[in-house]
């Protein structure tokens, strides 16, 4: 009866064993795979959308839509009515908050999503599961779902653009990437986000009025950067502490 | 006895085989539905980015929920030693594993790409209540498949066929307390978690506090053992060879009352402590589900049907003694953690908080599953129920009275050794 236990019991221990090998395996393989390591970067971008400019002309969201491919029945940046001031519309665009401490990086369960040292929370659609934890999770809803398979030509295309990146297939979550594709080819040809138009996000150019500013927070010479310290701004839902990268200026008493 | 009178008809229209033959139906119609889903993708639900959570969901949580019976009696077996309740242990075991089943037949349904199912376990993060939850889930599979498999081998057929297989099969009982220790560790991370897993979120006022956890693992411990007691009780009164020791059964069920007591106790406290802070969107999500769409759910459903009445039945010896009420309040605890569940998923969805500045309001909206999501949750509860009859009829998981324990078999076996010392 002894021996017949203690058969068993290294029977137990090696399968413990073998679990605990494959897991370790596992976690080697993540490791050597992970997209981002931590580090720095000299770089905080962000976006400053200014109330006082912007007419909701929606200029941005269609030339968003063709730049990164998105389809017709998901917006990357939305724009909104917020209010009225007398008879005049206030409006709100909101793309992705790229959040510091993002809820949807903390949820995502395979590391689909992560922030980058930029300060850009990015999507690596080829790791997505589609659990669909992460809209859940984010107080903007600022993230879409694919619920369809989008075949067939882009709207938007090529009125309001190119597409840059690929399209994503069904079943992945996606949202605003700040144009991350313009943003890192453009430093890689010396040319200055925020500044140069080809590298600086879709929905900043497209727009006629100059409400979105883009730039760089470690920069004081740049323009968010000026503005943010001469201008008062707001960002949302401040009280959960999710730190947003896009600020926002309010309708301003003087100009208005 | 020939093959002919094997298959004549009289053989083959037996109640039982009808009942089978609809449940196959049913499996059938959700396996339609479910190519369905593949193939077409999600937009055939009727969840949307608002509500990107739904009937699946709650089919998910509450087959896991229904489930704790498993780590809970093989607990009470192997750690606390309450050696009585073993053939009890073996029905939550089985139970428990086909519920395990039907919550991943359910999540490959759910999530946007089932072909990446693998990539929680590859791409870690430690930081996400899902991964846990999903590790948890995968591993605690693994320890209910092991813990099952000595049912297995101990059926005539392996033991006639594959002797060999047979043997490694049963000798793997040795390990019960091993695998009962691990299972209690994994089920109270992964049954407390599914309640954490809405609980972290702070987008989402109703949800975001730490009672959901406790209330979690406290309802999945009422509903699970309720279920095991409930499956072995319809077992016996529909399948002769299915045979139980009532007075463990009413043992269980006594306990089952006294753990409801604790989560009514709890539930009340959860509720009304949400009333003390305001935070935008709580005590809408509160009145939303006391006097808003999900009020009836609640008090009838979760309250008064889910834990008041089968309280009062289950604590009263003379209402527990009766069979057919006792199995009336088990169903009625299994219900009510379903519509917990279900309120719960559904709630911190359907109350919506929005993010413009100085006008944080609530907004109410709705959701109600489409007809591919009823089909294939359908289809998934016809597994279940398939998998628990067959089990109940060919692997014998109800029977009190003429299960081998291994120490015994064992223990002859070596006494029969001729190069026995003593």
């Amino acid at each position: 009866m002894a021996e017949e236990k203690k058969l068993n019991r290294r029977g137990f221990l090696k399968i413990a064993a073998a679990g605990a090998a494959t897991l370790t395996g596992f976690r080697i393989v993540e490791l050597a795979t992970a997209s981002e390591t931590g580090g720095s970067s000299p770089h905080q971008w962000v976006m400053v959308i200014d109330q006082q400019k912007c007419i909701g002309c929606g200029h941005c969201t269609l030339a968003c839509r063709a730049t990164n491919d998105v389809p017709p029945d998901i917006s990357w940046t939305r724009v909104l009515e917020a209010d009225n001031i007398g008879d005049r519309k206030v409006f709100l665009p909101r793309p992705c908050q790229h959040c510091e401490h993002a809820p949807c990086v903390e949820v995502c369960m395979v590391k689909a999503t992560t922030r980058r040292p930029d300060g850009i929370v990015v999507m690596d659609y080829d790791r997505c599961i589609g659990c669909r934890y992460c809209e859940v999770a984010c107080p903007y809803g600022a993230r879409a779902f694919n619920w369809k398979e989008f075949d067939g030509p882009n709207p938007a295309v090529p009125t309001w653009g190119t597409p840059e990146i690929p399209r994503r297939p069904r079943g992945v979550v996606e949202k605003c990437s700040f144009c991350y594709q313009r943003i890192d080819r453009g430093l890689e040809r010396g040319l200055k986000p925020g500044v140069d138009e080809d590298a600086t996000p879709a929905c900043v150019i497209a727009c006629p009025m100059g409400a979105r500013i883009f730039g760089d927070l470690n920069d004081p010479e740049s323009e968010v950067s000026k503005l943010l310290a001469d201008y008062p701004y707001f960002r949302l839902r401040e009280d959960l502490g999710t730190n947003p990268h896009v600020y926002y200026l309010p309708v301003r008493e003087e100009a208005a | 006895m020939n093959k002919l009178s094997l298959l004549s008809p009289r053989r083959l229209i037996t109640p039982f085989n009808i009942f089978l033959a609809f449940l196959l139906m049913i499996c059938a119609a959700g396996v339609v539905g479910a190519l369905i889903v593949f193939t077409q993708g999600l937009w055939v639900t009727n969840l949307t980015d608002l509500v990107p959570w739904g009937l699946w969901i709650t089919l998910d949580l509450s087959s896991i929920a229904l489930s704790a019976g498993a780590f809970m009696l093989c607990a009470a077996v192997y750690i606390l030693g309450l050696k009585k309740f073993q053939p009890v242990a073996r029905t939550a075991t089985f139970v428990g594993l086909i519920g395990y089943s039907m919550a991943m037949l359910c999540l490959v349904m759910d999530i946007g790409r089932p072909d990446r199912f693998w990539h929680g376990f590859v791409y870690w993060n430690p930081h996400s209540v899902l991964w846990e939850v999903t590790m948890c889930i995968s591993l605690y599979f693994t320890v209910l498949a092991l813990e099952a498999l000595p049912i297995i081998g101990r059926t005539p057929f392996m033991q006639q066929r594959l002797p060999w297989l047979s043997t490694r099969m049963t000798g793997l009982h040795a390990l019960a307390p091993a695998l009962a220790i691990a299972g209690l560790a994994l089920s109270s991370l992964h049954q407390s978690s599914l309640g954490a897993m809405y609980g972290i979120l702070k987008s989402r006022p109703i949800w975001f506090r730490p009672d959901l956890s406790v209330l979690f693992i406290i309802s999945a411990i009422a509903a699970g053992v309720s279920m095991t007691v409930l499956v072995s009780m319809l077992a016996s009164r529909t399948y002769k060879k299915a045979r139980v020791n009532d007075d463990l059964l009413q043992q269980i069920a006594y306990f089952i009352g006294w753990v409801l007591v604790g989560y009514v106790y709890f539930r009340f406290w959860d509720a009304f402590s949400m009333t003390y802070t305001v935070l935008p969107g709580r005590t809408e999500g509160l009145h939303f589900l006391t006097k808003g769409p999900f009020a009836f759910n609640f008090w009838v459903g979760e309250i008064l049907l889910g834990a008041i009445v089968p309280i009062v039945i289950l604590l009263t010896k003379r209402y527990r003694q009766n069979q057919v009420l006792r199995m009336v309040a088990l169903a009625l605890v299994v219900g009510g953690v379903v519509a917990y569940r279900w309120d719960t998923n559904l709630a911190g969805q359907l109350v919506l908080l929005t993010y413009l500045p100085n006008q944080i309001e609530t907004l109410y909206t709705t959701y109600f599953p489409s007809l591919v999501e009823f089909i294939t949750g359908a289809g998934v509860v016809a597994y279940g129920v398939l998998a628990i009859s067959l089990g109940v009829r060919y692997l014998n998981i109800v029977d009190h009275y003429s299960v081998p324990t291994e120490e015994h078999a064992v223990g002859e076996q070596a006494q029969a050794l001729p190069a026995a010392t003593d």
